[in-house]
Protein backbone atom coordinates (compact mmCIF):
# COMPACT_ATOMS: atom_id res chain seq x y z
CA UNK A 1 0.00 0.00 0.00
CA UNK A 2 1.51 3.39 -0.65
CA UNK A 3 2.06 5.37 2.36
CA UNK A 4 0.67 9.04 0.96
CA UNK A 5 1.49 12.06 2.71
CA UNK A 6 -0.85 14.23 1.38
CA UNK A 7 -4.29 13.13 -0.40
CA UNK A 8 -6.52 16.31 -1.72
CA UNK A 9 -9.93 15.86 -3.47
CA UNK A 10 -10.95 19.49 -4.73
CA UNK A 11 -14.23 20.05 -5.98
CA UNK A 12 -13.19 22.92 -8.85
CA UNK A 13 -10.46 22.82 -11.56
CA UNK A 14 -8.97 25.75 -10.07
CA UNK A 15 -8.37 24.29 -6.78
CA UNK A 16 -6.58 21.14 -8.55
CA UNK A 17 -4.47 23.45 -10.10
CA UNK A 18 -3.67 26.00 -7.31
CA UNK A 19 -2.73 22.64 -5.31
CA UNK A 20 -0.65 21.18 -8.20
CA UNK A 21 1.68 24.96 -8.14
CA UNK A 22 2.12 25.05 -4.89
CA UNK A 23 2.81 21.45 -4.61
CA UNK A 24 6.47 21.92 -6.66
CA UNK A 25 6.22 18.70 -8.08
CA UNK A 26 5.21 16.96 -5.06
CA UNK A 27 2.19 15.78 -5.77
CA UNK A 28 0.54 13.49 -8.53
CA UNK A 29 -3.01 14.00 -10.52
CA UNK A 30 -5.22 11.06 -10.11
CA UNK A 31 -7.72 10.52 -13.12
CA UNK A 32 -9.16 7.29 -13.28
CA UNK A 33 -6.33 5.17 -11.01
CA UNK A 34 -6.40 2.38 -13.04
CA UNK A 35 -2.84 2.50 -14.10
CA UNK A 36 -1.58 4.36 -11.09
CA UNK A 37 -3.31 2.45 -8.65
CA UNK A 38 -2.10 -0.72 -9.30
CA UNK A 39 1.62 0.94 -9.79
CA UNK A 40 2.09 2.59 -6.80
CA UNK A 41 0.69 -0.73 -4.99
CA UNK A 42 3.78 -2.81 -6.75
CA UNK A 43 6.16 0.26 -5.53
CA UNK A 44 7.07 1.04 -9.32
CA UNK A 45 5.33 4.46 -8.75
CA UNK A 46 6.54 6.38 -5.63
CA UNK A 47 3.74 8.69 -5.03
CA UNK A 48 4.25 11.74 -2.20
CA UNK A 49 0.88 12.72 -2.95
CA UNK A 50 -1.70 12.67 -5.12
CA UNK A 51 -4.53 15.26 -6.17
CA UNK A 52 -7.15 12.97 -6.90
CA UNK A 53 -9.66 14.63 -10.21
CA UNK A 54 -12.41 12.46 -9.47
CA UNK A 55 -14.80 14.86 -8.15
CA UNK A 56 -14.06 17.17 -11.56
CA UNK A 57 -17.27 16.76 -13.60
CA UNK A 58 -16.55 20.10 -15.31
CA UNK A 59 -14.02 18.03 -17.41
CA UNK A 60 -15.94 15.07 -18.10
CA UNK A 61 -18.16 15.83 -21.01
CA UNK A 62 -18.31 15.12 -24.62
CA UNK A 63 -19.45 18.28 -27.06
CA UNK A 64 -19.32 19.67 -30.26
CA UNK A 65 -18.81 23.04 -31.84
CA UNK A 66 -18.76 23.96 -35.61
CA UNK A 67 -16.68 21.60 -36.75
CA UNK A 68 -14.28 20.70 -33.88
CA UNK A 69 -15.28 17.42 -30.98
CA UNK A 70 -14.48 18.29 -27.55
CA UNK A 71 -13.94 15.91 -25.20
CA UNK A 72 -12.87 16.41 -21.15
CA UNK A 73 -9.97 14.43 -20.26
CA UNK A 74 -11.84 12.96 -17.34
CA UNK A 75 -14.45 11.49 -19.85
CA UNK A 76 -13.95 7.31 -19.41
CA UNK A 77 -13.74 5.02 -22.28
CA UNK A 78 -17.05 3.84 -21.83
CA UNK A 79 -18.75 7.43 -22.28
CA UNK A 80 -16.49 7.53 -25.53
CA UNK A 81 -17.31 3.77 -26.42
CA UNK A 82 -20.36 4.36 -26.38
CA UNK A 83 -21.42 8.31 -27.49
CA UNK A 84 -23.79 8.48 -30.46
CA UNK A 85 -21.36 11.90 -31.11
CA UNK A 86 -18.17 10.05 -31.16
CA UNK A 87 -19.82 7.18 -32.82
CA UNK A 88 -21.13 9.08 -36.16
CA UNK A 89 -18.29 11.86 -36.35
CA UNK A 90 -15.12 9.77 -35.17
CA UNK A 91 -16.39 6.11 -35.19
CA UNK A 92 -12.37 5.27 -34.98
CA UNK A 93 -12.01 6.57 -31.69
CA UNK A 94 -15.17 5.12 -30.56
CA UNK A 95 -14.00 1.45 -31.50
CA UNK A 96 -10.32 2.43 -30.25
CA UNK A 97 -12.62 2.91 -26.68
CA UNK A 98 -14.28 0.04 -26.68
CA UNK A 99 -10.84 -1.63 -27.34
CA UNK A 100 -9.43 -0.99 -23.87
CA UNK A 101 -8.61 -3.97 -20.94
CA UNK A 102 -12.52 -4.61 -20.24
CA UNK A 103 -16.13 -2.79 -19.13
CA UNK A 104 -14.44 -2.58 -15.27
CA UNK A 105 -11.39 -0.78 -17.02
CA UNK A 106 -13.29 0.88 -19.71
CA UNK A 107 -16.16 2.74 -17.31
CA UNK A 108 -12.96 4.03 -14.74
CA UNK A 109 -9.96 4.65 -16.97
CA UNK A 110 -9.88 7.80 -18.50
CA UNK A 111 -8.97 9.48 -22.11
CA UNK A 112 -6.88 12.44 -20.24
CA UNK A 113 -5.06 9.31 -17.96
CA UNK A 114 -4.37 7.16 -21.64
CA UNK A 115 -2.27 10.11 -23.12
CA UNK A 116 -0.79 10.97 -19.66
CA UNK A 117 0.47 7.41 -18.87
CA UNK A 118 1.63 7.40 -22.70
CA UNK A 119 2.35 3.59 -22.97
CA UNK A 120 3.28 2.40 -26.24
CA UNK A 121 0.44 0.54 -26.64
CA UNK A 122 -2.50 3.11 -25.89
CA UNK A 123 -5.63 1.95 -27.57
CA UNK A 124 -7.28 5.84 -27.73
CA UNK A 125 -4.00 7.46 -28.39
CA UNK A 126 -3.46 5.50 -31.45
CA UNK A 127 -6.94 7.40 -32.55
CA UNK A 128 -5.90 10.32 -31.47
CA UNK A 129 -2.22 11.07 -33.30
CA UNK A 130 -4.56 9.75 -36.32
CA UNK A 131 -7.08 12.81 -35.94
CA UNK A 132 -4.41 15.20 -35.59
CA UNK A 133 -5.74 15.65 -31.82
CA UNK A 134 -4.93 18.66 -29.76
CA UNK A 135 -4.74 18.49 -25.46
CA UNK A 136 -5.17 21.41 -23.60
CA UNK A 137 -2.82 21.94 -20.98
CA UNK A 138 -3.91 24.33 -17.84
CA UNK A 139 -2.19 25.81 -14.99
CA UNK A 140 -2.73 28.01 -12.62
CA UNK A 141 -0.50 30.29 -15.29
CA UNK A 142 -2.96 29.87 -18.03
CA UNK A 143 -3.12 27.26 -20.88
CA UNK A 144 -1.67 25.73 -23.87
CA UNK A 145 -2.63 23.45 -26.41
CA UNK A 146 -0.45 20.73 -27.87
CA UNK A 147 -0.51 17.86 -30.05
CA UNK A 148 -1.10 14.99 -28.60
CA UNK A 149 1.69 13.87 -30.85
CA UNK A 150 4.06 16.43 -29.19
CA UNK A 151 2.88 15.85 -25.86
CA UNK A 152 4.57 12.26 -25.91
CA UNK A 153 8.16 11.54 -26.29
CA UNK A 154 9.26 8.11 -25.20
CA UNK A 155 7.53 4.91 -23.21
CA UNK A 156 5.79 6.56 -20.38
CA UNK A 157 7.17 10.09 -20.77
CA UNK A 158 5.67 13.29 -22.11
CA UNK A 159 6.31 17.17 -22.37
CA UNK A 160 3.07 17.73 -19.25
CA UNK A 161 4.68 19.75 -16.36
CA UNK A 162 4.38 18.39 -12.90
CA UNK A 163 1.70 21.57 -12.48
CA UNK A 164 0.04 20.85 -15.61
CA UNK A 165 -3.48 19.30 -16.09
CA UNK A 166 -5.28 17.91 -19.35
CA UNK A 167 -8.07 19.51 -19.15
CA UNK A 168 -9.83 18.54 -23.04
CA UNK A 169 -8.95 16.96 -25.98
CA UNK A 170 -10.11 18.48 -29.47
CA UNK A 171 -9.61 17.12 -32.94
CA UNK A 172 -11.90 18.21 -36.18
CA UNK A 173 -13.77 16.37 -37.50
CA UNK A 174 -13.37 14.30 -40.50
CA UNK A 175 -14.57 15.88 -43.49
CA UNK A 176 -18.04 14.31 -44.77
CA UNK A 177 -17.74 11.68 -46.85
CA UNK A 178 -14.73 10.24 -45.04
CA UNK A 179 -14.46 6.66 -43.82
CA UNK A 180 -12.62 6.06 -40.28
CA UNK A 181 -11.60 2.84 -38.33
CA UNK A 182 -9.65 0.82 -35.78
CA UNK A 183 -8.13 -2.29 -35.63
CA UNK A 184 -6.39 -4.15 -32.39
CA UNK A 185 -4.12 -6.60 -32.39
CA UNK A 186 -4.24 -8.73 -28.75
CA UNK A 187 -3.27 -12.17 -27.65
CA UNK A 188 -6.96 -12.64 -26.65
CA UNK A 189 -9.68 -10.15 -27.27
CA UNK A 190 -10.57 -9.01 -23.47
CA UNK A 191 -7.97 -7.09 -21.49
CA UNK A 192 -5.36 -7.57 -23.69
CA UNK A 193 -2.02 -4.93 -23.68
CA UNK A 194 -2.15 -3.82 -27.91
CA UNK A 195 0.48 -5.94 -29.36
CA UNK A 196 -0.11 -3.37 -32.50
CA UNK A 197 -3.32 -1.03 -32.95
CA UNK A 198 -4.04 0.73 -35.93
CA UNK A 199 -5.85 3.76 -37.42
CA UNK A 200 -7.13 4.77 -40.61
CA UNK A 201 -9.05 7.87 -41.80
CA UNK A 202 -9.67 8.26 -45.40
CA UNK A 203 -11.20 10.89 -47.61
CA UNK A 204 -13.12 9.49 -50.98
CA UNK A 205 -13.46 12.09 -53.59
CA UNK A 206 -14.92 10.67 -57.07
CA UNK A 207 -13.89 7.42 -55.80
CA UNK A 208 -10.21 8.49 -55.55
CA UNK A 209 -8.76 9.12 -51.83
CA UNK A 210 -7.98 12.58 -51.16
CA UNK A 211 -7.07 12.61 -47.86
CA UNK A 212 -5.68 9.38 -45.65
CA UNK A 213 -4.05 9.62 -41.92
CA UNK A 214 -2.41 6.23 -41.02
CA UNK A 215 -1.52 5.99 -37.25
CA UNK A 216 -0.06 2.74 -35.60
CA UNK A 217 0.72 2.20 -32.22
CA UNK A 218 2.77 -0.52 -30.05
CA UNK A 219 5.42 -0.50 -33.05
CA UNK A 220 7.67 2.75 -31.85
CA UNK A 221 7.73 4.15 -28.15
CA UNK A 222 4.27 5.99 -28.44
CA UNK A 223 1.77 5.87 -31.19
CA UNK A 224 2.16 8.08 -34.20
CA UNK A 225 0.97 8.70 -37.59
CA UNK A 226 2.86 7.11 -40.49
CA UNK A 227 3.40 9.85 -43.59
CA UNK A 228 4.72 7.10 -45.86
CA UNK A 229 1.67 4.94 -45.41
CA UNK A 230 -0.88 7.94 -45.39
CA UNK A 231 0.95 8.74 -48.99
CA UNK A 232 0.87 5.17 -50.73
CA UNK A 233 -3.07 5.75 -50.07
CA UNK A 234 -3.66 9.07 -51.59
CA UNK A 235 -4.35 9.22 -55.22
CA UNK A 236 -5.73 5.30 -55.38
CA UNK A 237 -8.93 3.94 -55.41
CA UNK A 238 -9.84 1.12 -53.02
CA UNK A 239 -9.34 -1.59 -54.52
CA UNK A 240 -8.35 -5.14 -53.80
CA UNK A 241 -4.55 -4.45 -54.93
CA UNK A 242 -4.21 -1.33 -53.07
CA UNK A 243 -5.21 -3.22 -49.89
CA UNK A 244 -2.23 -5.25 -50.63
CA UNK A 245 0.18 -2.58 -51.32
CA UNK A 246 -0.96 -1.42 -48.08
CA UNK A 247 0.13 -4.24 -46.11
CA UNK A 248 2.97 -4.61 -47.92
CA UNK A 249 4.24 -0.85 -47.50
CA UNK A 250 3.16 -1.40 -43.61
CA UNK A 251 5.35 -4.05 -43.49
CA UNK A 252 8.08 -2.43 -44.76
CA UNK A 253 7.12 0.66 -42.07
CA UNK A 254 7.06 -1.84 -39.51
CA UNK A 255 10.41 -3.37 -40.27
CA UNK A 256 12.15 0.11 -41.03
CA UNK A 257 10.98 1.16 -37.22
CA UNK A 258 11.75 -2.13 -35.23
CA UNK A 259 15.06 -3.21 -37.07
CA UNK A 260 16.15 -6.16 -35.27
CA UNK A 261 14.22 -5.77 -31.88
CA UNK A 262 13.39 -10.02 -31.25
CA UNK A 263 9.66 -8.40 -31.75
CA UNK A 264 9.96 -7.36 -35.38
CA UNK A 265 9.46 -10.84 -36.84
CA UNK A 266 6.06 -11.26 -35.45
CA UNK A 267 4.91 -7.53 -35.60
CA UNK A 268 6.35 -7.13 -39.33
CA UNK A 269 3.83 -10.16 -40.33
CA UNK A 270 1.18 -9.45 -37.74
CA UNK A 271 0.83 -5.78 -39.33
CA UNK A 272 -0.12 -7.02 -42.94
CA UNK A 273 -2.79 -9.24 -41.36
CA UNK A 274 -4.33 -5.98 -39.45
CA UNK A 275 -3.88 -3.38 -42.32
CA UNK A 276 -5.76 -5.43 -44.69
CA UNK A 277 -8.60 -6.77 -42.23
CA UNK A 278 -8.89 -2.50 -41.33
CA UNK A 279 -8.61 -1.50 -44.96
CA UNK A 280 -11.34 -4.47 -45.93
CA UNK A 281 -13.76 -3.29 -43.46
CA UNK A 282 -13.30 0.40 -43.97
CA UNK A 283 -13.57 -0.51 -48.21
CA UNK A 284 -16.65 -2.21 -48.67
CA UNK A 285 -19.99 -0.47 -48.48
CA UNK A 286 -21.05 -1.25 -45.25
CA UNK A 287 -22.13 1.88 -44.72
CA UNK A 288 -19.66 1.48 -40.85
CA UNK A 289 -17.24 4.30 -40.19
CA UNK A 290 -18.57 6.64 -42.33
CA UNK A 291 -18.84 10.39 -41.02
CA UNK B 1 0.29 10.05 6.98
CA UNK B 2 -2.56 11.87 5.36
CA UNK B 3 -6.24 10.63 6.72
CA UNK B 4 -9.08 10.89 4.55
CA UNK B 5 -12.35 11.37 5.37
CA UNK B 6 -14.70 9.04 3.60
CA UNK B 7 -18.82 9.26 3.18
CA UNK B 8 -20.35 6.89 0.45
CA UNK B 9 -23.04 4.66 0.44
CA UNK B 10 -22.27 0.75 0.46
CA UNK B 11 -25.48 -2.08 -0.16
CA UNK B 12 -27.81 1.32 0.54
CA UNK B 13 -26.21 1.69 4.02
CA UNK B 14 -24.47 5.38 4.93
CA UNK B 15 -20.84 4.92 6.18
CA UNK B 16 -18.77 7.51 7.25
CA UNK B 17 -15.28 6.72 8.31
CA UNK B 18 -11.88 7.95 8.35
CA UNK B 19 -9.31 5.87 6.52
CA UNK B 20 -5.55 5.91 4.96
CA UNK B 21 -6.44 7.66 1.41
CA UNK B 22 -4.01 4.83 0.08
CA UNK B 23 -6.23 2.23 0.76
CA UNK B 24 -8.24 0.75 -2.27
CA UNK B 25 -11.98 0.29 -2.32
CA UNK B 26 -11.36 -3.47 -1.93
CA UNK B 27 -9.11 -2.87 1.25
CA UNK B 28 -12.32 -0.85 2.32
CA UNK B 29 -14.77 -3.51 1.27
CA UNK B 30 -12.78 -6.60 2.88
CA UNK B 31 -10.54 -5.34 5.41
CA UNK B 32 -12.89 -2.39 7.29
CA UNK B 33 -15.95 -2.93 6.71
CA UNK B 34 -15.49 -7.45 6.60
CA UNK B 35 -17.45 -7.49 3.11
CA UNK B 36 -15.37 -10.49 2.25
CA UNK B 37 -17.41 -11.37 -0.40
CA UNK B 38 -15.80 -8.84 -2.85
CA UNK B 39 -12.32 -11.28 -3.78
CA UNK B 40 -9.01 -9.98 -4.77
CA UNK B 41 -7.19 -12.42 -7.33
CA UNK B 42 -4.81 -10.53 -9.29
CA UNK B 43 -4.78 -6.86 -7.92
CA UNK B 44 -4.52 -5.09 -11.62
CA UNK B 45 -7.40 -5.80 -13.46
CA UNK B 46 -6.79 -8.78 -15.29
CA UNK B 47 -9.29 -11.21 -13.23
CA UNK B 48 -12.34 -9.26 -12.33
CA UNK B 49 -12.75 -10.98 -8.98
CA UNK B 50 -13.02 -7.67 -7.06
CA UNK B 51 -15.64 -6.16 -9.12
CA UNK B 52 -18.48 -4.27 -7.71
CA UNK B 53 -20.84 -1.82 -8.52
CA UNK B 54 -20.27 1.63 -8.24
CA UNK B 55 -23.26 3.95 -9.38
CA UNK B 56 -24.60 1.73 -11.67
CA UNK B 57 -21.29 0.64 -13.24
CA UNK B 58 -18.70 -1.88 -13.00
CA UNK B 59 -15.71 -1.46 -11.93
CA UNK B 60 -12.45 -3.43 -10.43
CA UNK B 61 -12.13 -2.19 -6.60
CA UNK B 62 -8.39 -3.31 -7.13
CA UNK B 63 -7.89 -0.43 -9.26
CA UNK B 64 -9.30 2.86 -7.50
CA UNK B 65 -8.42 4.28 -4.62
CA UNK B 66 -11.36 4.42 -1.29
CA UNK B 67 -11.33 8.30 -1.66
CA UNK B 68 -12.76 7.94 -5.33
CA UNK B 69 -15.86 6.48 -4.41
CA UNK B 70 -16.58 9.25 -2.06
CA UNK B 71 -20.45 10.93 -2.41
CA UNK B 72 -21.00 7.31 -4.22
CA UNK B 73 -23.05 4.51 -4.06
CA UNK B 74 -21.31 0.77 -4.09
CA UNK B 75 -22.88 -2.03 -4.15
CA UNK B 76 -21.46 -5.45 -3.59
CA UNK B 77 -22.46 -8.99 -3.62
CA UNK B 78 -23.56 -9.12 -0.10
CA UNK B 79 -26.35 -6.03 -1.19
CA UNK B 80 -28.12 -8.41 -3.80
CA UNK B 81 -30.09 -10.97 -0.98
CA UNK B 82 -32.98 -9.42 0.51
CA UNK B 83 -33.91 -10.26 4.01
CA UNK B 84 -32.17 -14.11 3.10
CA UNK B 85 -33.69 -14.54 -0.59
CA UNK B 86 -31.87 -14.80 -3.18
CA UNK B 87 -32.14 -12.72 -5.81
CA UNK B 88 -32.71 -13.79 -9.20
CA UNK B 89 -29.04 -14.10 -10.45
CA UNK B 90 -28.26 -15.77 -7.06
CA UNK B 91 -30.51 -18.12 -7.72
CA UNK B 92 -30.20 -18.48 -11.79
CA UNK B 93 -26.24 -19.53 -10.52
CA UNK B 94 -27.50 -21.79 -8.23
CA UNK B 95 -30.27 -23.77 -10.70
CA UNK B 96 -27.71 -23.83 -13.60
CA UNK B 97 -24.20 -24.88 -11.67
CA UNK B 98 -22.62 -21.86 -12.90
CA UNK B 99 -20.45 -22.06 -9.56
CA UNK B 100 -17.48 -24.14 -9.08
CA UNK B 101 -15.12 -22.79 -6.86
CA UNK B 102 -16.69 -19.83 -6.25
CA UNK B 103 -14.15 -17.34 -6.52
CA UNK B 104 -15.29 -15.36 -9.93
CA UNK B 105 -18.57 -15.77 -8.90
CA UNK B 106 -19.59 -12.35 -6.66
CA UNK B 107 -17.79 -10.58 -9.77
CA UNK B 108 -19.44 -12.24 -12.78
CA UNK B 109 -22.74 -11.80 -10.47
CA UNK B 110 -22.35 -8.09 -10.50
CA UNK B 111 -21.37 -7.72 -14.18
CA UNK B 112 -24.53 -9.66 -14.56
CA UNK B 113 -26.93 -7.64 -13.02
CA UNK B 114 -25.28 -4.37 -14.55
CA UNK B 115 -25.76 -6.29 -18.32
CA UNK B 116 -29.40 -6.71 -17.49
CA UNK B 117 -30.19 -3.36 -15.80
CA UNK B 118 -29.11 -2.41 -18.86
CA UNK B 119 -30.59 -4.85 -21.57
CA UNK B 120 -32.80 -7.06 -19.87
CA UNK B 121 -32.79 -9.70 -22.60
CA UNK B 122 -29.14 -10.15 -23.92
CA UNK B 123 -27.96 -11.72 -26.77
CA UNK B 124 -25.21 -14.67 -25.90
CA UNK B 125 -22.93 -12.16 -27.44
CA UNK B 126 -23.63 -9.27 -25.12
CA UNK B 127 -23.03 -11.72 -22.15
CA UNK B 128 -20.17 -12.73 -23.24
CA UNK B 129 -18.76 -9.57 -23.73
CA UNK B 130 -20.42 -7.96 -20.53
CA UNK B 131 -18.32 -11.15 -18.79
CA UNK B 132 -15.06 -10.02 -20.53
CA UNK B 133 -13.50 -8.74 -17.80
CA UNK B 134 -14.46 -11.47 -15.30
CA UNK B 135 -12.06 -14.61 -15.03
CA UNK B 136 -13.07 -18.45 -13.84
CA UNK B 137 -11.16 -20.87 -14.35
CA UNK B 138 -13.58 -24.06 -13.85
CA UNK B 139 -16.58 -23.56 -15.61
CA UNK B 140 -15.80 -23.05 -19.04
CA UNK B 141 -17.97 -19.64 -19.13
CA UNK B 142 -20.95 -22.14 -21.00
CA UNK B 143 -22.55 -22.25 -17.15
CA UNK B 144 -21.92 -19.10 -16.54
CA UNK B 145 -23.74 -17.98 -19.61
CA UNK B 146 -26.27 -20.01 -19.13
CA UNK B 147 -27.15 -18.54 -15.88
CA UNK B 148 -27.10 -14.88 -16.61
CA UNK B 149 -29.58 -15.73 -19.78
CA UNK B 150 -32.27 -17.99 -16.70
CA UNK B 151 -31.33 -14.89 -14.42
CA UNK B 152 -32.82 -12.41 -17.45
CA UNK B 153 -36.15 -14.74 -17.27
CA UNK B 154 -36.69 -14.88 -14.11
CA UNK B 155 -36.42 -11.14 -13.31
CA UNK B 156 -38.69 -10.86 -16.75
CA UNK B 157 -41.57 -13.35 -14.96
CA UNK B 158 -41.03 -11.19 -11.53
CA UNK B 159 -40.92 -7.97 -13.35
CA UNK B 160 -44.58 -9.15 -14.94
CA UNK B 161 -46.13 -10.38 -11.62
CA UNK B 162 -45.49 -7.57 -9.73
CA UNK B 163 -46.80 -5.00 -12.67
CA UNK B 164 -50.20 -7.71 -12.45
Amino acid sequence: MPDLSEYYQPQSLTAALELLAKSNGKLIPLAGGTDIVPAMGKGELKANGLVDLSKLSEIRRISMDDSEIKIGSLTTFAQIETSPLIQAKASLLADAAAAVGSPQIRTTGTIGGNIANASPAADTVTALVTLDAQARLDSIKGSRRVLVSELLCGVGKTNIHPQEIITEITFKIPSTGSKTGFIKLGRRKALAIARMNLAIIVTLDNGKISFARVGLGAVGPNPRRYPVLENSLVGQSPSESLIDEFAIEAEREVTRVLGSRPSAIYKCEAVKGIARDLLKKMFSDSGQGVV
Amino acid sequence: MAQFHLEMKVNGKAIALDIDPGLRLLDVLRDILHLTGTKEGCGEGECGACSVILDDELVDSCLILAPQAYGREVITIEGLALNGELDPYQQAFLEVGAVQCGYCTPGMILAARVLLNHKPKPSQQEIARAISGNLCRCTGYAKIVQGVEIAASIKETKEGVSRA
